[in-house]
């Protein structure tokens, strides 16, 4: 077993970033995946533990010009409260309040969520549907670097990303949806919130003249990683969203899905759940739009 | 307030039936109170088990060098260190195991300066097993090629209970519908918040103090002492609050025997404390069953006769779920005037977890058949579902096959009150008549009921309970009695009662039932008896000191004992309510006199009921009750999830004595009994618990809860303590058969296994769809139970 | 595994403190073991059950899956610090008052996060608070007296 040697809190970015490139770190967010992941065993820590929630300006929602930004430290909270969110990105509020409960989201960081790259992780739907860009930082030649790269690239597997050791996930960052761009998020379960996904879908698009387009699709937990629906947005792209065009992207969405057998519902299951909910969201848009 | 002013006349009122705080509530809102879970004593050391993690198996060999040397180590124990030290029902469980039967059987176990140190000892063990064919089907085990679990118990067989009563051949040929299904009821877990906890402690005279958990401190030193190789008196059991029981806590399980043997071992006191994943996989399940009962009637609707052919998965061991089937029996023989039974339970043992005690006890089990039959046949008879229940419903007088005596019987009034508040038999139709629409989302409502011991249950030789009361020179009351108090509200019942007797503010009473070598006799917090046995025991005692007081009153002013009262810490005239004295003034008179006098009186509280027997024909119980459950659902037709919009409840408690106690039991009782029908589920493979956590068992949560409206029947009971019957069980009982029904109504399709998870909702519509006979209710449930 | 330590300075329950603990250890454990404030419960250590809620810098969180080293700093309080003096808190008192307490062992988590709703939300219906109470599992009393309960507090508050 290996043994930690070191506990840093840094205050800043440039600390943190400077800390990684030494090697050898795990990161701290708000720990509700990284506790219990270390309690069960599942992983192991390196010889330095960096708690990054002291760190300065990173728990920010910005808009600077039509770019609006997460900083990684957001708690799920400061998103399901956030007005500026509530205008630019209603989906991504929705998408909070289904996130397990205050308690939780009153730790759990955007960063831990996307970094933690559970097939389920229920910010990354919305943000799929965003566009979203993740901002990575790193140490190199004695100045902070920052790369950009999309999010729906940005998962490898479950629990495994692009990021490397060295780089710190500095914040998630989208454009300002066109103008009547709406979209929906759901994710089912006997319980309103405190669930994991045992599915969840996001759709969106700009309805105009009864025509579709600009869709956008993405689905947790029928994948190894969260995935764009990309069948489902050709199945629906330029075309007017009526009952056909509704259960034809409902046969698309089981096509887009890959789903697993686990304890919370076998691949039957998922497979049928991912076709009804495309219904129910797009009957969503339709509705609210109207 | 300090209210100066003394009243001249002090009015008769009653706390029967009041409102009253719990005891320890106040304790327990801001953290104070020491649970067991977070008692630390003196030199304590942490035990530690190591399971098996694997179904059936022979442990070839084992090897504790390495962790008898870890340094903080201070004990380490093996099933040779226990050979012979069977304890349980049937004597087939043993401490430390040495060949494993199922998953979470102990295989070794640690004592040490912490838990960490403890944990790091178990993985220094090494275990060599030689894994063997396993069993995880009461139907698998009982065939004829299946692997054997014990050599003692051949064929895999475990208990077996009959029953038959009247012609079957007879009644089956003049019924004119028959019903006939397999129901299939899943394993469930008490979830207790608090964690399984046992703290063990010897003196050097040998005797052992056990702090526990323990829900039946009495039976419990008996069956405790032979894992131990202990005379049961050389055993005092301590209770310390505990986090819930449920049941679970009724039989001993092996970390308890572990702590004493590991605390003997090393000399200093030992806990034992579960991790929630260990608590859901060590900790007694409710017993599941395959259960075949057929039910008949004749067009007239008179009920014919009633046969069940119940399985159960004994699991690895015996502990009390392979007796529920006495209970079983008691609900397929009663409850609707049956006049033909035929009944035959067996229990087969498997390499799965085993089954304790829960809430319900094989109630909730047959209840789920029985009330589903019960609707069937209803439609089928096509006549109003209700007058079907009222025309065959048992009344007031009647016996039941077994001789139960319902000498009072509310099951009438419980329909009709359930009925009207909800409109029934209207909404029943209207539902019905919109199943077939293509909406997305369909509502039903069903109706289910059921009859349960309410005056304790005769298992043992005696069902009784002793008491202590003494009341002291401050006029303040101490009663001591063999209950125990696990959160379901014993306290506030007796103290209320205690309180009533001798006119002292509740606060003033105090109960001591958490240490038996201070405590009488009880059989334990079980088949929802202690309102009703220590509930009398202590009116009983608390009359005796009443009357010890009057009579001394009554000397003391030279009037009559019969017309004085005592009220609100006074000695009154009855009639006018004038003060004759303070009681406590009278106490210390009465001490310090001539002939010096204190008020400790004693009752020992056996009910009127007969021992079980082996041929089941007994009033076993000294009451009984029913309960009436409507359920109001909303089916998603999509995504099979079934929300639960309202249940109306109707119940015979005799009387009510505590009244938020009560409508607590029966809220939490229904809480419990939703997360069977609906959400709870432990999911095992080859004997493996695959969701062994809250996140993937899934409990009901707030949200989920739905309204409520509670009625609770009044008639009385001539034994029960102020009229009162037995009622923290029912509420648990009925409410998955009336979701069932409430689905069918919805839907046209009849899920006969529990629970009915949103995937096999959808599966059961889509088959039934597919089938295109969703009124041929086994086509589309074959496949889903 | 000897794990390394650190020591953290915070305020519990209005008192400032001073702990060394080892860096991966939860706010829970320190809690209850170091701190001998064992009112706050562990259930099951997940996250899932809400037993152990606790105060961070005004907001609940659960302290099984919180580090202890991030309350460096920061201000925690938990149930033993909810009542002031000799009285109980309102809400303790309210969940006294309605038989909302059986075996009580989930009762610090939900009035702790019961505390929480009723200081942040202005318009609290009891399906807010039916929502609010998702986190916490209680099995005794089917939340109906626990809502009861928080409703009077909402109530008498306006
Ligand atoms: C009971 C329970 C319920 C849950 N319910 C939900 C739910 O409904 N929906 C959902 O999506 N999730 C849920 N989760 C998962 C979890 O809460 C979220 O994924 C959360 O957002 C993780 O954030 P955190 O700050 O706690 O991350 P941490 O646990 O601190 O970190 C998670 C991972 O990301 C890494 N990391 C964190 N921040 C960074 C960074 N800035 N740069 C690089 N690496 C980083 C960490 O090293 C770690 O590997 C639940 C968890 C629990 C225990
Ligand atoms: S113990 Fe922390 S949420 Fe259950
Ligand atoms: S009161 Fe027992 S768990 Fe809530």
């Amino acid at each position: 077993m290996s043994e930690i040697t070191n506990y840093l809190s840094p205050c800043s970015l440039d600390d943190a970033v400077r800390a990684l490139a030494d090697g050898d770190v795990t990161v701290l967010c708000g720990g509700t995946d990284l506790m219990p992941q270390m309690e069960a065993g599942q992983r192991e820590y390196a010889s330095t533990l960096m708690n990054i929630r002291r760190i300065e300006g990173l728990a920010e929602i910005t808009l600077t010009g039509d770019t609006c930004r997460i900083g990684a430290l957001t708690t799920v909270s400061e998103i399901l409260t956030s007005q500026l969110l509530d205008e630019v990105a209603p989906v991504l509020v929705a998408a909070a309040d289904q996130f397990a409960s205050d308690q939780l989201r009153n730790a759990a960081s955007i960063g831990g969520n996307i970094c933690n790259a559970s097939p389920a992780g229920d910010m990354i739907i919305p943000l799929l549907l965003l566009n979203a860009v993740v901002e990575l930082a790193s140490w190199q030649d004695g100045a902070i670097q920052t790369r950009l790269i999309s999010l729906h690239e940005f998962f490898k597997a479950p629990g495994k990303t692009v990021r490397q050791n060295n780089e710190l996930f500095a914040a998630v960052l989208f454009d300002k949806p066109p103008p009547g761009f709406v979209a929906h998020f759901c994710k089912p379960g006997p319980r309103p919130a405190l669930e994991i996904a045992t599915v969840s879908i996001g759709i969106g698009g700009v309805l105009e003249d009864g025509v579709f387009s600009d869709v956008r699709a993405a689905m947790g937990a029928v994948a190894p990683t969260p995935i764009r629906a990309r069948r489902v947005e050709t199945t629906l792209e330029g075309l007017p969203l009526n009952a056909d065009n509704i259960r034809a992207a409902s046969v698309s969405a089981g096509e887009d899905a890959t789903p697993i057998d686990d304890v919370r519902a076998s691949s039957w299951y998922r497979d049928h759940l991912v076709r009804v909910l495309t219904k129910e969201v797009l009957n969503d848009v339709l509705e609210n739009t109207n | 307030m300090n209210k100066k002013t003394i009243a001249t006349h002090i009015e008769k009122t009653t706390l029967i039936g009041q409102r009253v705080r719990k005891p320890d509530a106040a304790d327990k809102s801001t953290g104070k109170t020491r649970y067991i879970n977070d008692l630390v004593l003196p030199q304590m050391l942490y035990g530690k088990i190591l399971h098996a993690g694997r179904p059936h198996a022979q442990i070839v060999s084992i090897d504790t060098t390495a962790a008898e040397q870890l340094p903080g180590v201070h004990g380490v124990l093996t099933g040779k260190d226990v050979a012979g030290l069977k304890f349980g029902f049937v004597r087939d469980n043993v401490a430390l195991k040495e060949t494993v039967r199922c998953e979470h059987d102990e295989v070794a176990a640690v004592a040490a300066e912490t838990e960490e140190i403890a944990s790091q000892a178990l993985g220094l063990i090494k275990v060599e097993y030689k894994d063997l064919p396993g069993v995880f089907s009461p139907e698998d085990g009982r065939r004829e090629d299946a692997p054997l679990i014990r050599g003692d118990f051949p064929g895999n067989k475990s208990l077996h209970f009959a029953f038959e009563h009247g012609d079957l051949t007879a009644a089956e040929a003049e019924s004119d519908i028959i019903v006939d299904n397999v129901f299939k009821v899943h394993h469930v877990t008490h979830c207790c918040m608090g964690t399984s906890c046992a703290i063990a402690d010897f003196d050097n005279n040998g005797k052992l103090t056990i702090y526990s958990q323990t829900q039946y401190p009495y039976n419990y030193k008996m069956d405790l002492a032979p894992a131990l190789g202990m005379h049961p008196g050389d055993i005092r059991v301590i209770q310390p609050p505990v986090g819930g029981a449920f049941g679970s806590k009724l039989d001993v399980y092996p970390y308890e025997p572990i702590a004493a043997l590991l605390a003997k071992k090393t000399g200093r006191p030992v806990k034992v404390l579960y991790t929630r994943e260990e608590e859901f996989k060590s900790a007694p399940t409710r017993q599941p069953a395959v259960i075949h009962m057929r039910t008949g009637c004749k067009k007239d609707g008179t009920l014919t006769f009633r046969s069940a052919d119940v399985l159960l998965d004994n699991g690895a061991y015996t502990s009390w779920g392979p007796t529920i089937p006495v209970v079983m029996m008691r609900t397929v023989s009663g409850h609707y005037r049956v006049p033909v039974i035929a009944y035959n339970a067996q229990a087969i043992y498997t390499n799965n977890p085993y089954a304790g005690s829960f809430r319900g006890y094989g109630n909730v089990q047959t209840t789920f058949a029985t009330a589903q039959q019960i609707d069937m046949l209803a439609e089928q008879l096509d006549m109003d579902p209700i007058e079907f229940r009222l025309m065959n419903a048992q009344k007031p007088g009647e016996r039941t096959p077994q001789q139960a005596f319902l000498r009072e019987c509310a099951l009438d009034k419980c329909l009709t009150t359930a009925a009207d508040a909800t409109d029934f038999v209207t909404r029943q139709k209207e539902y019905g008549l919109l199943r077939n629409s293509d909406s997305r989302y369909k509502k039903g409502i069903g109706i289910a009921s059921s009859i349960h011991n309410a005056g304790g249950a005769k298992i043992h030789k005696s069902d009784g309970c002793g008491t202590m009361l003494k009341v002291d020179d401050y006029a303040r009351a101490t009663l001591i009695t063999g209950a125990s108090e696990i959160g379901q509200g014993i306290d506030t019942v007796i103290s209320l009662i205690v309180a009533e007797e001798l006119g002292i503010p509740v606060e003033h009473v105090t109960l001591m039932n958490n240490d038996s070598d201070l405590a009488p006799w009880d059989v334990g917090v079980h088949a929802s008896r202690t309102t009703f046995i220590a509930g009398e025991g202590a009116r009983r005692a608390a009359v005796k000191a009443r009357q010890q007081i009057l009579n001394a009153a009554s000397t003391f002013a030279e009037i009559s004992a019969d017309e004085l009262d005592l009220r609100d810490g006074f000695v009154v005239r009855d009639k006018e309510g004038s003060i004759v004295i303070k009681l406590e003034k009278l106490l210390r008179q009465m001490h310090f006199q001539p002939e010096p006098e204190l008020v400790m009186v004693t009752d020992y509280y056996e009910p009127n009921s007969e021992p079980e027997g082996a041929d089941h024909i007994s009033n076993m119980s000294a009451a009984y009750s029913h309960a009436v459950h409507i359920a109001e659902i909303t089916v998603d037709t999509w995504t099979g999830e079934i929300k639960v919009d309202k249940i109306t409840s109707a119940q015979d408690v005799g009387r009510v004595i505590s009244r938020a106690g009560l409508e607590g039991q029966t809220e939490g009782g229904i809480a419990i009994g939703l997360g069977y029908a609906l959400t709870e589920d432990m999911q095992l493979e080859d004997g493996m618990l695959k969701n062994p956590c809250f996140r993937d068992y899934k409990v009901i949560t707030a949200p989920e809860m739905p309204e409520l409206d509670l009625h609770f029947i009044e008639d009385g009971c001539a034994e029960g303590p102020y009229g009162a019957k037995g009622a923290a069980e029912l509420p648990t009982i009925v409410i998955a058969p009336a979701i069932a029904n409430a689905f069918y109504n919805a839907t046209g399709v009849r899920i006969l296994s529990t629970p009915l998870s949103p995937e096999k909702v959808v599966r059961a519509l889509i088959l039934a769809q597919q089938a295109d006979v969703s009124s041929s209710d086994s086509m589309a449930t074959a496949a889903v139970s | 595994m000897m794990s390394l330590k650190t020591q953290i300075n915070f305020k519990l329950n209005g008192q400032p403190v001073t702990v060394t603990v080892p860096v991966t250890m939860n706010t829970l454990t320190m809690l209850r073991d170091e701190l001998d404030l064992t009112g706050t419960k562990y259930a099951c250590g997940e996250g899932e059950c809400g037993a152990c809620t606790i105060r961070l810098d005004g907001k609940t969180i659960n302290s099984c899956l919180m580090y202890a080293v991030d309350c460096d700093g920061r201000e925690v309080v938990t149930i033993e610090g909810l009542k002031s003096g000799e009285t109980l808190h309102p809400l303790q008192q309210a969940f006294v008052d309605h038989g909302a307490i059986q075996c009580g062992f989930c009762i610090p988590g939900m009035i702790m996060q019961a505390d929480y709703l009723v200081e942040n939300n202005p318009d609290l219906d009891r399906a807010r608070i039916r929502r609010g109470l998702e986190g916490n599992i209680c099995r005794c009393t089917g939340y109906t007296k626990v809502l009861d309960a928080i409703t009077s507090v909402v109530e008498s508050r306006e």
